[in-house]
């Protein structure tokens, strides 16, 4: 990704702010999160092949592309769901143990949650993932600190994870009502 | 300016160690994804949320401080997480609009 002519020198582009929306199949009991970039979460029911999915709940967030200030090139990390902290809740989880190794070292690690990854995401994640440790860390004025940003897939079982997600919950109870005719 | 002549002058109660740093501007929100987006490094971010991801979010920006306006209580988990990440969070009893006013004569 990176470029050998460019040393690159990011920052945020096409600042997105809606809602991470869960919903569930009442068919088969799935569950599946996506980013709405919406001025309401929608609560529509719908069918998409053998699923029917229903509205959980949602929390707003913010999507964002990094682009290079010197080259152009931007990073799509429209993927993101939003980034996660751990809170240690099982030495099982890859998360947990790589969390407590860097903090030892003044590395904080943030957990980025994506859409159900496959092979081809994966890799892709993980050149994007670094470029977006390198815009934090480029950042950081406290001397010896450091953020990593790992991918999501680290998380023992996402289901049972006790971590937090960085997003805004419950500041949308003003939305209006669906209109009924 | 550093955070701990600031603290003084605006007599901020520190709930926390203060981790001494140079502060440059403001930025004011009750909401985690506009501190993502929108406050830069050296900020001290003004609000009134107190829950463990303003600190995971401060961190991630690595703000100067976190300044809790009207007086609302921060747990005691809140509070070890700052200091893990040694950041500072102060706290007054001013409402956000009157302390912004405070922060602006004092040249932040």
């Amino acid at each position: 990704m990176a470029t050998e002519a460019c040393r690159h020198s990011w920052s945020m582009t096409d600042v997105r702010y809606g809602f991470i929306v869960v919903e569930k199949c009442y068919h088969c009991n799935d569950e599946r999160s996506y980013f709405a970039a919406e001025h309401v979460p929608p609560k529509e029911e719908y069918r998409e092949g053998e699923h029917f999915w229903d509205y959980m709940g949602s929390s707003q967030s913010v999507q964002l592309n990094l682009k290079c200030e010197q080259c152009a090139e931007v990073v799509d990390l429209r993927e993101l769901l939003g980034l996660m902290t751990c809170s240690g809740c099982t030495d099982e989880c890859d998360l947990n143990v790589l969390s407590r190794i860097c903090e030892s070292q003044r590395i904080w690690v943030y957990a980025a949650l994506t859409y159900d990854p496959d092979v081809e995401m994966k890799a892709h994640m993980a050149e994007k993932l670094a470029v977006l440790s390198q815009y934090f860390n480029d950042r950081i004025r406290t001397e010896g600190k450091k953020i990593l940003v790992v991918p999501g897939w680290l998380v023992h079982d996402i289901d049972t994870c006790h971590g937090s997600v960085l997003r805004d919950v419950g500041m949308f109870e003003v939305e209006p009502e669906p209109q009924t005719t | 300016m550093r955070l701990a002549e600031l603290k003084d002058k605006l007599s901020l109660k520190p709930m926390n160690d203060v981790y001494d740093k140079e502060v440059e501007g403001a930025f004011v929100s009750d909401m985690v994804s506009d501190v993502m987006a929108g406050a830069r490094p050296a900020n001290v971010w003004v609000t009134t949320q107190t829950h463990k991801n303003v600190v995971a979010a401060a961190n991630l920006v690595d703000v100067a401080a976190v300044i809790v306006t009207r007086g609302r209580p921060v747990s005691d988990e809140t509070l070890e997480m700052a200091s893990r990440a040694e950041l500072t969070i102060l706290s007054t009893d001013l409402d956000t609009y009157s302390l912004v006013g405070k922060l602006h004569e004092a040249g932040v």
